[in-house]
C-alpha cells in the first residue's frame, strides 16, 4: 500500500506502479483531472505535488508516495473558488472547459512561485498546456487578472 | 440531471417536434444526418415549475460552443425571469425532444427559436392565470421578474410560482405566437458569464471520459495497426491469466480485453500476439496532388454566370494558379469514450456524441432492440469541431457491456482519437481568372477536387461572392486514402483559402490595394461592411502588396454569416509569426456576444494551425504522426493579440458564430506572408512550405 495525501485526505493506493491520473480519476473518482494525451504534452492532467505542478499522466503513485496532492477539485476553500477559479470565469476563459483544471493548476503553481509574474512569464509557464478551442487569449487575460489581485 | 416527469406538476409547453424544427437547408447538413426518423410524437420543450423556475429541454449537445448558457438567456428573456432561473437541459434521448444532430453553427439559431415561442406561449398563459388570479383584464398586465403585474397598480401581481403551484397544465406551443422585439430584450445581446462555468473550473464538469460506474470493466481494444487491416489471427492465452483480466472478447472483427483496471487492460493488450493483413494501399501524403487531381469525379456546378469564353476574350490580362490544402486533424482534446450498462434489457449509453439520437437508432439496429430500450446520454463534450458525430465507441461498449453483464467502458486514448476519427479532406482547387488593369474582375473559373465519398463536403464556400459577370465553379469528388469527416466549415475552409489567395494574387498583378481591389470587385453590403470594418479596427494603411509590411486580408462567407479578417504576420524569427489579427462577423443578432466572440478567437486560432503547421502525415493506412509530438497545434506562445467586432444587426435574423471565423485566417496569413517577402506560399501549412519540407514539389500543373 501506498500512502499518500489527497486534497487534505489521506488514501493509500493500491500499488507503487498504479498512475497517478488513472488512480485520481478512476480509484478515488477524482475526475477533474483530464486526460489528453498521456504524453505529458497538452498539460490536460496537470495536479500540484507539494505545490509543484506535476502532469500525473507521467507519474506514478509511488513517485509521490508521502506527497501532497492537490488536484482541481481541492482548491477551492469553504465554498469559496480559488482566485484563479474566479478570474476565468471572469474572463469567460473557456469553450468545452476540458483543458481548464489543467491550465487552471499550472496557473496556481505559476503565481506560487512568481508572485507578479510578466504577461510573457505567463505566455510560457502556460505554453506547456493545450487548448484545442483556442481559449489561449482569454486564458491569458484571466491568469493576469487572478495575479493583479494577489 | 433533470429527469422531469411529463405528469409533473406545474405549467407544461408541448410542441410537435418533427414540426417545430425546419429541415435543414443545405445538403451537407441533411447527409451528415443519416437514418433515424423524426419522432413526430409531443415532446415536452418547456416546464414552468411549481417554484416558478423554468426547465426547457433540447436534444442539442454542448461542446464548448456555448448553447445551454445561449439558450437559457433566450428562454428567460422571453419568459422574463432571471437567469438563474433557468435550467436547459440537453442531449438526453429519455429527456429531451428529438434532435437530428448539432452541427453547422445552427444550434442556437433554430432551437433558440423555437425554445424561445415555448417561452412566449408560456408567458401568454401565464397572463391569462394572473388574470384570473388577480381578477383583472389580461390587457392590464404584463410579466416581469418571474411574476405577473398590474401595469397600473405595481402592488397587484402575484409570481409565477403562485400561479403554477398545485396545478397542472399542459398547453401546446403556438408557432405564431409574438416573440418580443430585438429593442425589448433586457439580456439577450448583453454579455454574461457561462452557467456552465462554475462546473468547468472546478473539475466538476463530467465529460464521457469522466463516467465511471460501480463495477464498470475497462476495454482495451485492439485496434488495426492500419487502416484496412483485418485481424487475421490472435492468441491471447497469456493475456488472460494477466491480473485483473476479466475477459478477452473475440467477436468477429474486434478484439478486446475486459479488465478491472484501465491499467490491466491496457498491459494485458500489449502482450496478446495478433496477426493482422497488409492492406493494398502505399500511399502518402506527398501522393495527395496528384491523386486529387486524377481521381476527380462527379464534376457538381455549384456556381454559373455569363459565358467564360466572352470573359477571358475580353480580360487583360489572365491568371491561373493551383492550390493545395493537405489533410488535417479535428484533434478535439477530449478523446471520445463512452460507458454502456445493461439493466433489465435496457441499455444506457453516455457517449460525448453530437448525435445522441443517431446514436440511439444506430445502437437499436445493430443490436437488434428497441429504440425504446436505448438511451443515450451525451455528458459534457470536450471539443469535436464537427468530427464528433460519429462515435463508433458506443457501440462497441455497449457490445462488450452486453456481453460481460457488466457496465463497460472503451475510451481512445489520443493515437487512437487522431487515428480513428475523421480528418479534413485533403483539397486541390484550380482557378483561372480573367480581369481588367483596372482591377474589375471578369471571368472565373475555378475547379475544386476534394477528397472523400461525400461530395458535399467539398462544396461549402466555393462560390466566389465577388460580382463577376462569367463564373463557372466545379467541384469534383475524389479519392481519400484516410477517412474524411466533418470539421469546422468542412471545405468552406480550403475553398476560401484557394479563392482568397488568387484574389490577392490579382490585385499584385494590377497593383492595386488588396483591401480597395476587394471593394471594387464587392456589391453585397454585407460583405462590404466585415470587410470595412476589419480594415478600419486593423488601422490598415492602403498599398499595393508587396509592401514588404505584413498585412494580409481575406474575407467569406459561411452557414449565413459574413466575415473578414485583416492579419500582421512577422517572419524575422526563425518561424512565421502571427502577431495581430482585426475580425469582423456580421451573425445577424447575437444572443450572447461574448460567446460569439470566444467562438471567433477560437476559430481564428484553429485556422492560424492549419495555416501555418498542422497536416497529417501517412504512409499506406499507418498516420505517422498521430500524437502532439509531431503534429503540432496552436500554443500559448504561438497565439496573436486577437481583436473581434459583431458589426451585425439586430433585425437580422441570427446565423451561425462557431464556424465562419476560421476561413478568412489561412488566406489572410499566405497572403500577409506574401506582403512580407513576395513569396507567394499556395499550399498549407505554410511554415512547412517555407522550411521546404512539404509536397510543394509535386503540384501538378
Ligand atoms: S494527459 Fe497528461 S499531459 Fe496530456
Ligand atoms: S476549452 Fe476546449 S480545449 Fe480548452
Amino acid at each position: 500500500m501506498i500512502a499518500l495525501v489527497v486534497n487534505g485526505e489521506h488514501c493509500e493506493a493500491p500499488a507503487a506502479d498504479r498512475n497517478l491520473l488513472s488512480y485520481l480519476r478512476f480509484d478515488l473518482r477524482l475526475t477533474g483531472s483530464k486526460y489528453g494525451c498521456g504524453e505529458g504534452l497538452c498539460g490536460a492532467c496537470t495536479v500540484l505535488v507539494d505545490g509543484q505542478p506535476l502532469r500525473a499522466c507521467m507519474a506514478t503513485v509511488g513517485a509521490v508516495a508521502g506527497g501532497q496532492v492537490t488536484t482541481i477539485e481541492g482548491l477551492a476553500q469553504e465554498n469559496a473558488l480559488h482566485p484563479v477559479q474566479q478570474a476565468f470565469i471572469d474572463e469567460s476563459a473557456m469553450q468545452c472547459g476540458y483543458c481548464i483544471p489543467g491550465f487552471i493548476m499550472t496557473a496556481v503553481a505559476l503565481l506560487h512561485r512568481e508572485s507578479e509574474p510578466s504577461p510573457a512569464q505567463i505566455r510560457e509557464a502556460l505554453a506547456e498546456n493545450m487548448c484545442r478551442c483556442g481559449t489561449y487569449q482569454r486564458i491569458q487575460r484571466a491568469v493576469e487578472r487572478a495575479a493583479a489581485q494577489r | 440531471m433533470s429527469s422531469e416527469q411529463p405528469s409533473a406538476q406545474g405549467l407544461h409547453i408541448v410542441g410537435e417536434v418533427a414540426l417545430g424544427f425546419t429541415p435543414p437547408r443545405t445538403s451537407y447538413a441533411r447527409a451528415a444526418y443519416s437514418g433515424a426518423e423524426p419522432d413526430t410524437q409531443q415532446a415536452t420543450l418547456l416546464i414552468v415549475r411549481p417554484d416558478g423556475t423554468a426547465a426547457a429541454f433540447s436534444g442539442k449537445v454542448e461542446y464548448g460552443q456555448g448553447i445551454r448558457s445561449g439558450l437559457t438567456i433566450e428562454v428567460a428573456d422571453e419568459l422574463r425571469v432571471p437567469l438563474e432561473a433557468v435550467e436547459v437541459v440537453l442531449g438526453d434521448t429519455d429527456t429531451t425532444p428529438w434532435d437530428m444532430g448539432t452541427f453547422g453553427s445552427q444550434s442556437t439559431a433554430r432551437v433558440g427559436l423555437q425554445l424561445r415561442r415555448a417561452a412566449a406561449t408560456a408567458r401568454e398563459v401565464l397572463l391569462e392565470l394572473g388574470a384570473d388570479h388577480l381578477d383583472l383584464p389580461a390587457s392590464e398586465l404584463e410579466c416581469h421578474d418571474g411574476a405577473v403585474a398590474s401595469r397600473v397598480n405595481r402592488d397587484r401581481s402575484a409570481t409565477y410560482a403562485e400561479l403554477v403551484s398545485g396545478r397542472q397544465i399542459v398547453r401546446e406551443l403556438q408557432d405564431d405566437v409574438e416573440l418580443t422585439a430585438a429593442g425589448q430584450f433586457s439580456i439577450m445581446g448583453t454579455s454574461v458569464p457561462r452557467n456552465d462555468a462554475i462546473e468547468r473550473v472546478t473539475g466538476m464538469a463530467l465529460y464521457s471520459q469522466d463516467i465511471v460506474l460501480p463495477g464498470m470493466l475497462f476495454a482495451r481494444i485492439l485496434r488495426p495497426p492500419e487502416y484496412g487491416a483485418k485481424l487475421v489471427d490472435a492468441d491471447a492465452t497469456i493475456a488472460e491469466r494477466m491480473p485483473g483480466v476479466a475477459e478477452v472478447v473475440r467477436n468477429e472483427d474486434m478484439l478486446a480485453v475486459l479488465a478491472e483496471s484501465d491499467q490491466q487492460a491496457a498491459s494485458a493488450a500489449t502482450v496478446i500476439q495478433a496477426n493482422w493483413s497488409e492492406p493494398a494501399s502505399q500511399l502518402t501524403q506527398f501522393d495527395m496532388p496528384d491523386l486529387l487531381l486524377h481521381t476527380g469525379r462527379d464534376p457538381f456546378l455549384t456556381q454559373e454566370a455569363g459565358s467564360l469564353e466572352d470573359g477571358f476574350r475580353q480580360a487583360d490580362d489572365v491568371i491561373e494558379q493551383t492550390y493545395y490544402l493537405p489533410y488535417v486533424s479535428n484533434a478535439p482534446m477530449e478523446p471520445r469514450a463512452a460507458v454502456a450498462q445493461w439493466e433489465d434489457g435496457r441499455l444506457t449509453v453516455w457517449a460525448g456524441t453530437q448525435r445522441p439520437f443517431g446514436l440511439r437508432a444506430e445502437l437499436a439496429q445493430q443490436l437488434e432492440i428497441e429504440e425504446s430500450d436505448v438511451r443515450v446520454i451525451a455528458p459534457e463534450i470536450g471539443g469535436g469541431f464537427g468530427s464528433k458525430s460519429i462515435y463508433p465507441v458506443g457501440l462497441e461498449a455497449a457490445r462488450l457491456a452486453r456481453s460481460a453483464g457488466r457496465p463497460v467502458r472503451v475510451a481512445y486514448d489520443r493515437a487512437e482519437e487522431m487515428t480513428w476519427a475523421s480528418v479534413r479532406p485533403a483539397a486541390l482547387i484550380r482557378i483561372k481568372s480573367g480581369f481588367m488593369s483596372d482591377g474589375r474582375v471578369v471571368a472565373w473559373q475555378s475547379d475544386g477536387y476534394h477528397a472523400g465519398d461525400r461530395p458535399f463536403l467539398g462544396r461549402r464556400g466555393s462560390d466566389t461572392p465577388y460580382a463577376i459577370p462569367n463564373v463557372r465553379v466545379t467541384t469534383y469528388t475524389s479519392d481519400s486514402p484516410l477517412r474524411t469527416g466533418s470539421y469546422r466549415s468542412l471545405g468552406g475552409a480550403a475553398n476560401h483559402f484557394a479563392r482568397e489567395s488568387h484574389m490577392d494574387e490579382i490585385a499584385a498583378r494590377v497593383g492595386l490595394d488588396p483591401v480597395d481591389f476587394r471593394l471594387r470587385n464587392l456589391t453585397h453590403p454585407r460583405f462590404r461592411r466585415v470587410l470595412e470594418a476589419a480594415a478600419r479596427m486593423f488601422r490598415w494603411s492602403p498599398g499595393a502588396s508587396p509592401s514588404r509590411r505584413g498585412a494580409g486580408v481575406a474575407l467569406g462567407l459561411d452557414v449565413g454569416s459574413y466575415v473578414a479578417a485583416c492579419v500582421q504576420v512577422d517572419a524575422r524569427g526563425p518561424e512565421v509569426r502571427v502577431e495581430r489579427v482585426s475580425a469582423a462577423l456580421d451573425c445577424g443578432l447575437t444572443v450572447n456576444p461574448e460567446g460569439a466572440k470566444n467562438q471567433v478567437e477560437g476559430s481564428i486560432v484553429m485556422g492560424m494551425g492549419t495555416a501555418l503547421y498542422e497536416a497529417i502525415e501517412f504512409r499506406g493506412g499507418r498516420l505517422l504522426n498521430s500524437g502532439f509530438t509531431r503534429y503540432r497545434v496552436p500554443r500559448m506562445n504561438n497565439v496573436p493579440q486577437i481583436d473581434v467586432e459583431l458589426v451585425g444587426e439586430p433585425e437580422t435574423p441570427s446565423t451561425g458564430a462557431g464556424e465562419p471565423g476560421i476561413v478568412p485566417v489561412a488566406p489572410a496569413i499566405a497572403n500577409a506572408v506574401f506582403d512580407l517577402t513576395e513569396r507567394r506560399v499556395r499550399e498549407l501549412p505554410i511554415q512547412s512550405h517555407l522550411d521546404g519540407s512539404s509536397s510543394s514539389e509535386v503540384i501538378p500543373g
